[in-house]
């Protein structure tokens, strides 16, 4: 039990944002709705959220690794294409009988990771510092781009999964959880939506854990200032290489669920514009912080398909006009100030929680 | 809340069960979904294709509707982003609840919502050119297709010019199986390839391939290249005076570059069309009249406008056709074989074994002051490849795409 | 023989004309000022249209250029006043700013000029040298290239303006204790990049279709060629725009433009690999 509660105790600390009743009872309340939307929205909408929520492990990768460790990585859609590549492949080889699917997930997981860390290793152990990360990482993904692009023609298979070049590789199997002796559970709609808000649920908790232990808190010293670190006796090098690392699996995370959902993935997922959003997305969300940049990424992706929808042309101009304020107005980012606000107006709060408030914003992260 | 009195909301209460209960009238409205780029990279081809979509709605809303209903157009501007295409695919079949999709533009958004329109088996038309081979049960194609285009074209150039035939295509799919059917057909009709090159769509500067081009002296130059910063060639192959006549089955017919670039960077351009605005037949010419009427501005209405329009009157033909909108019915009616329609270019027909459309195929070469003339036209060429190869979807439902050298398993 | 020879110079100095006009204004404001300035593209976008369009309505060549250059660099110092200049202490957030004028700069013009405009004529024509022919233009282009290296090089090093920006920059504190209106260098330096930016577009425009997201083709290599320079601008782009020309033009000659696209991404990885602080950072470090 002590290491259990340990552990509940570092989902708050100094590197996130919100603790106290208030915070929590929101959060299990958001959940508990989120896991019953099925019961009352139509399936589009559920459809629909499951989308929005598969992005946001991407931002949360580009959080940890640009928010808490200062690594501006311009190139992390390298590893959600790559994860969207090697679930295809191998789930089209392979099948979906037997759950042969996971087998596929948890290659499409392993594989970026993988390749984030020989990536890191190559910048972090050779020198590669703030932009030029960032020039590397993104000459990676375009890299990778132009060549899938024209991987069209017959001869580009891996197996029986032909990699289709621009057009994108489609019909792979969505992910189906075997039933012995019934009819296995495929992955799509609803049980598809829960699967998403469930490792949603997870994996941010696990950040939360993650970012508010000594790994987290060393991170911040490492983007605070990196020689002070190194003179200190930490690793630097070992730490950016594995905080780069689970950026990568996080990514990779995104890159399956996006497979999946759309049954797709394409070379332009690792293009340019496809590599410049998840950053606008965390820094506008400000960056920092993973419940902001959780919650701005999903508000963000809503506002572009919603403004596209009732917007026609002018969408784009709307979205560009949106988010210039905001970098303008909040420099914390746009989710900040609205919670500030609310919770002026909700401020009937017992006074201990008052007290763990006001410490809390006393203790905000620069 | 005051209570309101009895008879009041007796009466609602009526008027709702009324509303609810009655039959499907005249008033229950045609569904149509549209996804088609307004904003962002091919825009420019594409914004023909809506305004030629909603001239035909118009006219037939004008004239009863279908079947005595009248049409209701959903369009969602796709921004030329695949993931758009996917969100909104997904948002008019189980939302919006259409009852057919016309859309698309580049073969890879085509692609990214085929699989939504099979698993929810939804009705769809693409009315784009593109590189062929789509055999799905759920999708019909307007737009031409290589055999249309290029076996009428190549065998022309070829005996007009000479025999050397030298490639330039984009380095993805459409440039590459556009490139393989352009080799087979020189190897058929006796001439030789005297080089190829594939180019990233990302590429604006062509030095080395002009250079290349001249080094080889080829007779003829297939041109294949797509998007702004591929058309960018034809002012630098003009200012080098490459001088070599170009063949294409993709440029001038889509993006209008003959009126877009300064004379004479298309000198001696052929391209195989099946519609374009220069065509001087009745039919082209009370089209244009139309279609200026309502949109004063449009710069320009290329082949894929006429696909768009003609599509709505397909569409109408088949629905007439099977009584209903159900999309079982509507299908089996396409496959029927008569189902045609008198458009802009004549007439056109579906084809049932492929799903695909036959067209009137209109040689188009541009002067050196980009005026136009049409020196031959091919009439009633039928997409005869994936028939030929294996794909009846009148007797076999199928769901892939196939290429020469990936053709359906026998 | 001689073909090839010639031939291949061509493509070298086209190639490092084209790097280093991309690849110019975004060195100052960003190599110099550390903007990371997303909409670079559009201001080259913003050069050519203006370009086009005064040219086409009667304007001489030289000078729809240089209006069109005056115009971007006037648009650029508005978006200094506005936008910039509240960013300068958390400059990561330029990132978005930047990001955004460059969605409402595509897509207005979009909406306000339409998808595509009747684009200019390459002046000139052509020449005929060892059985290819040439086109005089893009010969004109690197040799514009080198003096607009050399100008800047003149402004930063020779004239006080230059002075005042360099310093303002290295220590903006101690230079407004010294007496420089820090608050006019920046916007007269970012105006300065975005001028050079949209002289780049109207160089160009006779060369390419003038779209909206005709920046597009500019921004990649204008960012790598910048990094690929390192800190030193002044130092490091000239050299690194030669380098990466160099390599890419020998790549496209023997395997095509799919290996020289590739190839010059590779490189960039690799040189930044070798030399974390860019070419200016290894020349500097050697010539101590």
């Amino acid at each position: 039990m002590n290491t259990l509660t340990r552990a509940l105790k570092r989902l708050n600390g100094t590197q996130t944002l919100g603790r106290g009743r208030a915070f929590w009872s929101s959060f299990a309340v958001t959940a508990v709705v989120l896991t019953l939307a099925p019961a009352f929205a139509e399936s589009y909408i559920v459809n629909n959220l499951a989308y929005f929520l598969l992005w946001p492990f991407m931002a949360l990768g580009l959080s940890l690794i640009w928010g808490h460790a200062g690594i501006l990585s311009f190139g992390q859609t390298a590893f959600f294409g790559l994860a969207g590549y090697s679930y295809g492949v191998i789930s089209i080889n392979l099948g979906d009988a037997n759950g042969l699917t996971w087998v596929a997930f948890a290659a499409a997981l392993i594989l970026p990771t993988l390749l984030a860390a020989v990536v890191g290793y190559f910048m972090f152990y050779g020198g590669v510092r703030d932009v030029f990360v960032g020039i590397v990482t993104l000459s990676i993904t375009l890299v990778m781009e132009t060549f899938m692009a024209q991987t069209a023609g017959p001869e580009w298979a891996i197996g029986t999964a032909r990699l289709n070049g621009f057009n994108g590789m489609s019909n792979m199997p969505p992910l189906t959880v075997p039933w012995f002796g019934g009819e296995a559970l495929v992955l799509e709609g609803t049980p598809f939506y829960w699967f998403v808000l469930a490792l949603a649920l997870v994996v941010y908790l696990a950040l939360r854990w993650l970012v508010n232990s000594r790994f987290g808190n060393v991170l911040v010293a490492i983007r605070e200032n990196p020689d002070r670190a190194e003179m200190l006796g930490y690793n630097v090098r070992l730490y950016q290489l594995a905080v780069f690392a689970i950026g990568g699996a996080l990514a990779g995370i995104s890159g399956v669920l996006y497979t999946t959902w759309g049954s797709y993935i394409t070379p332009s997922s690792m293009g340019l514009t496809a590599a410049a959003l998840p950053i606008v997305w965390t820094a506008a969300g400000g960056r920092k912080d993973i419940t902001t940049t959780f919650i701005a990424t999903v508000f963000l992706l809503w506002l572009s398909q919603t403004l596209a929808v009732r917007g026609a042309q002018y969408a784009l101009v709307l979205m560009g006009a949106i988010l210039l304020g905001v970098v303008l107005v909040a420099p914390d980012g746009l989710v900040l100030p609205v919670v500030r606000a609310v919770g002026r107006l909700v401020a009937r709060k017992p006074r201990s929680d008052t007290a763990a408030d006001a410490r809390a914003a006393s203790q905000e992260v620069a | 809340m005051k209570k309101r009195p009895p008879a009041l909301s007796t009466a609602l209460l009526v008027a709702v069960i009324a509303a609810a209960t009655a039959p499907a009238l005249a008033a229950d409205p045609v569904k149509i979904g549209l996804l088609e780029d307004q904003s962002g990279n091919f825009a420019i081809a594409v914004i023909p294709k809506i305004q030629a979509t909603q001239l035909a709605i118009e006219e037939i809303n004008a004239k009863g509707g279908i079947l005595g209903r009248q049409i209701k157009l959903t369009h969602y501007d796709t921004q030329s982003d695949n993931t758009r295409f996917q969100e909104f695919a997904r948002r008019l079949i189980q939302q919006d609840k259409v009852d057919v999709i016309f859309g698309a533009f580049s073969s890879a958004s085509r692609e990214a919502i085929r699989p939504i329109m099979d698993r929810g088996k939804q009705l769809y038309f693409y009315n784009n050119q593109y590189e062929g081979g789509v055999c799905d049960a759920n999708v019909f194609v307007t737009g031409a297709v290589p055999e249309q285009q290029f076996s009428t074209l190549i065998p022309w150039m070829m005996q007009k010019y000479g025999k050397k035939v030298y490639t330039i295509a984009a380095d993805y799919n459409f440039g590459q199986i556009s490139a393989e059917w352009v080799r087979n057909i020189v190897k058929q009709n006796g001439g030789t390839m005297a080089g190829e090159e594939f180019i990233p769509l990302s590429v604006s500067q062509f030095s080395q391939t002009i250079q290349n081009i001249q080094k080889a002296k080829p007779d003829v130059l297939v041109t294949l290249l797509v998007g702004a910063n591929q058309a960018s060639f034809y002012e630098q192959q003009a200012s080098a005076n490459l001088s070599v006549p170009m063949a294409s089955s993709v440029n001038v017919g889509q993006a209008y570059e003959h009126k877009r670039f300064k004379a004479p960077a298309l000198k001696d351009m052929y391209v195989t069309a099946n519609y374009i605005e220069e065509i001087d037949s009745p039919a082209s010419n009370d089209f244009k009249k139309r279609f200026h009427a309502k949109f004063p501005d449009a710069p320009y209405i290329n082949q894929e406008a006429a696909n768009a329009y003609n599509v709505v009157y397909l569409y109408k033909a088949a629905v007439e056709k099977a009584k209903s909108t159900d999309m079982k019915a509507v299908r089996k009616a396409l496959e029927s074989g008569d189902i045609c329609t008198d458009g802009p270019s004549g007439k056109v027909c579906i084809d049932p074994k492929s799903h695909h459309q036959s067209h009137t195929i209109y040689l188009v070469h541009v002067k050196a002051d980009h005026s136009v003339e049409i020196p031959k036209v091919w009439d009633d060429i039928k997409p005869y490849w994936l028939g030929e190869v294996g794909c009846d979807l009148s007797k076999k439902d199928d769901f892939s795409q196939y290429t020469p050298s990936s053709p359906p398993k026998k | 023989m001689l073909a090839t020879v010639i031939g291949f110079a061509y493509q070298i100095a086209d190639t490092f004309a084209f790097l280093v006009l991309a690849s110019v204004g975004l060195a100052i404001i960003f190599g110099m000022m550390g903007v990371i300035n997303l909409a670079h593209g559009e201001f080259i976008m913003c050069g050519a249209y203006l370009t086009v369009l005064t040219a086409r309505a009667g304007l001489p060549l030289p000078v729809a250029m240089l209006l069109g250059a005056l115009v971007a660099g006037v648009i650029g110092m508005l978006l200094e006043y506005f936008v910039i200049r509240r960013l300068y202490a958390r400059l990561f957030d330029s990132i978005v700013a930047t990001w955004a004028v460059s969605l409402i700069a595509t897509q207005g013009m979009l909406i306000v000029v339409g998808p595509s405009i009747e684009g200019l004529k390459t002046p000139f024509g052509s020449f005929e040298l060892a059985g290819l022919s040439f086109s005089w233009y893009r010969v004109l282009l690197p040799i514009v290239a080198l003096a607009i290296l050399g100008g800047i090089y003149w402004i930063f090093i020779r004239t006080q303006f230059g002075v005042h920006a360099r310093a303002t920059i290295q220590d903006p504190a101690m230079a407004r204790a010294l007496g420089v209106d820090t608050d006019r260098v920046y916007a007269l330096t970012f105006g300065l990049g975005s001028a050079l930016a949209g002289l780049t577009g109207a160089l160009y425009a006779p060369t390419m279709t003038t779209v909206p997201t005709m920046g597009s083709a500019f921004i990649v290599q204008s960012f790598v060629t910048v990094v690929v320079g390192g800190a030193d601008v002044l130092l490091g782009a000239a050299p690194a725009a030669a380098l990466l020309a160099f390599i890419q033009s020998l790549l496209t000659a023997s395997y095509g433009q799919l290996i020289g696209q590739m190839g010059l991404l590779i490189t960039v990885i690799v040189v930044v690999r070798m030399l974390p602080k860019g070419l200016s950072g290894w020349m500097l470090r050697r010539s101590e």
